[in-house]
């Protein structure tokens, strides 16, 4: 009975903690965006609250939950609301299978840093992934709108080719594993002293692809198009409402699809690697702590590598988005799945 | 009791999203309520300690063929969707015996498999080398000529939608002025 409560306080604390972070981090990341944004246009940026603008995010909240409520006429109630629920529900619950760091002890409690380690947590991390469509399909919908079913019909489009793009990319990774478990892949990555990146550079960069492809960043994000659709799918929304869409697609998703990026092929929470020699830690200093650091290191570095490509490129056609998908990418995967099969066991026997 | 419970909570949401599936007359709300059967089920999977299949539940059937329906229905009109259609009363009455012989066939089935199967013989395998291996291993063993025929009748499939979506851009090209 007390190892019940025991790991019913700790989940809970899990969940708190990292429902806290990723809402959290999720809001000030708009300051991040803002911030970046300027400064590669050569601009300040916010600067006028808080110093360098750093309550600009509390601001923006305030303004936001104030708005009027604004509701389209012929429009269906429920089903538009429901669809923010859907949007935030699968990208927050990703977050339940995202490894931060190697396991540790508190008050003689070995507490593993993940939700929940089930053996099958890439599979989750894709399923979920996937739901934002129906997220995205009923807010165009119920808005009854021409732009915002025109949008969400493309988002929707792009986020099912790359679905399976996405899905092939990594298998490459899985294989030279052994395992669907995310927190496995980490430490088979740090037994076998290679970050899979090094042998699967091509796995990662169509991951990236899709990555960009199903949060909708630039150069993928048409359903956006803010000249010929206004905003796509979220025309009709207003105020916070409005608001939590992009908090969900550019920075909840982001954050957890570099998570599992990390995870899958820059070896999680593990220092610097040199292939197949071992790891080189100049954080050692901060001893039990720099795995953690490691792990918010990498993934800041992704989010701001996604910033950067998000203000330097222009956007693709809708075409080109979806011919990209399943005439380069997927075969380009399916490439990489059989060469990995072959070196695989050439490699570990 | 934890398990009892969630089983209770997934069994009973399934059982009234399918009532849902059935009786609902808006076909967004159909999709969703079919959605919510799925998700449920997965649920269920999950409770049992079948992480793989739940998982798969979930990724194959309440995303891959769900987005399908979603995808037909956002491209009906708004009007046509709310419009009620009358109920097919004699179809539906015919068709019932039918139905009943399914479900008893479906309840046979489930009977015979349940006194055949195994009890308990592969508890220890899969605590031992996880949900996947085990599955995997089962697959590409005992049941190895099923597998590879359904993929061989997946591939037909794959082939005959690739032929029907082609057909339309040959008569396009015939047609030009």
């Amino acid at each position: 009975m007390e190892g019940l409560i025991v790991w019913l306080i700790i989940t809970l604390v899990k969940i708190l903690v990292i429902l806290g972070i990723v809402l959290g981090v999720g809001a000030y990341l708009t300051l991040v965006e803002r911030k970046v944004a300027a400064h590669i246009q050569r601009r300040p940026g916010p600067m006028v609250v808080g110093w360098h603008g750093l309550l600009q995010p509390l601001a923006d909240g305030i303004k936001l939950l104030t708005k009027e409520d604004l509701f389209p006429r012929y429009g269906n109630r429920f089903l538009y609301n429901l669809a923010l629920v859907m949007a935030l529900v699968p990208a927050t619950l990703v977050f339940a299978v995202v490894p931060f760091g190697p396991e540790f002890k508190v008050f003689g409690v070995e507490v593993k840093p993940i939700l929940t380690d089930v053996n099958v947590g890439l599979l989750l991390v894709f399923a979920l992934g996937s739901m934002a469509v129906f997220a995205i399909a009923l807010a165009g919908w119920a808005s009854n709108s021409k732009y915002a079913l025109i949008g969400s019909m493309r988002k929707a489009g792009i986020v099912v080719s790359y679905e399976v793009v996405i899905t092939f990319a990594v298998m490459g990774p899985i294989i030279l594993a052994g395992t669907l478990s995310t927190y496995e892949i980490v430490q088979k990555q740090i037994e076998q002293e290679l970050w899979y990146i090094w042998l699967q550079p091509l796995a990662f960069v169509v991951y990236m692809f899709a990555l960009l492809a199903e949060t909708g960043r630039v150069p993928f994000d048409v359903q956006e198009a803010e000249a010929e659709l206004v905003t796509g799918f979220t025309v009709e929304y207003g105020g916070m409402k409005f608001g939590l869409f992009p908090l969900v697609e550019w920075y909840i998703e982001v954050l957890s699809l570099s998570a599992i990026a990390v995870v899958l092929f820059l070896g999680g929470w593990s220092p610097i690697n040199i292939p197949f020699l071992g790891f080189v830690d100049p954080l050692f200093f901060l001893g039990p702590l720099s795995p953690f650091v490691w792990f918010i290191l990498k993934v800041s570095l992704l989010f701001l590598f996604v910033l950067w490509l998000h203000w330097t490129l222009p956007r693709y056609r809708i075409d080109q988005i979806t011919e990209t998908a399943w005439k380069v990418m997927l075969p380009l995967t399916f490439v990489n799945l059989v060469l990995t099969a072959v070196i695989a066991p050439v490699l570990w026997g | 009791m934890i398990q009892w419970l969630v089983f209770l909570l997934f069994s009973t949401l399934a059982v009234v999203s399918g009532l849902g599936v059935v009786l609902l007359s808006n076909p967004i709300y159909v999709i969703l309520a079919l959605l919510s059967v799925l998700v449920s089920v997965a649920g269920i999977f999950f409770v049992a300690g079948a992480e793989l299949v739940g998982a798969l539940q979930l990724i194959i059937y309440a995303v891959a063929v769900t987005v399908f329906y979603v995808f037909v229905l956002t491209a009906v009109p708004w009007e046509k969707a709310l419009k009620k259609d009358p109920f097919y009363r004699v179809e539906g009455l015919l068709s019932f015996p039918l139905v009943l012989l399914l479900y008893a066939e479906m309840l046979l089935v489930f009977l015979i498999g349940v006194s055949v199967s195994p009890k308990g013989q592969f508890r220890e395998f899969v605590r031992q080398f996880g949900n996947t291996e085990v599955v995997g291993g089962i697959l590409f063993s005992k049941y190895f000529l099923a597998f590879e025929l359904v993929s061989l009748v997946l591939l037909i499939g794959m082939i005959g939608a690739v032929i029907i979506g082609r057909k339309e851009a040959q008569t396009y090209e015939g047609d030009t002025p």
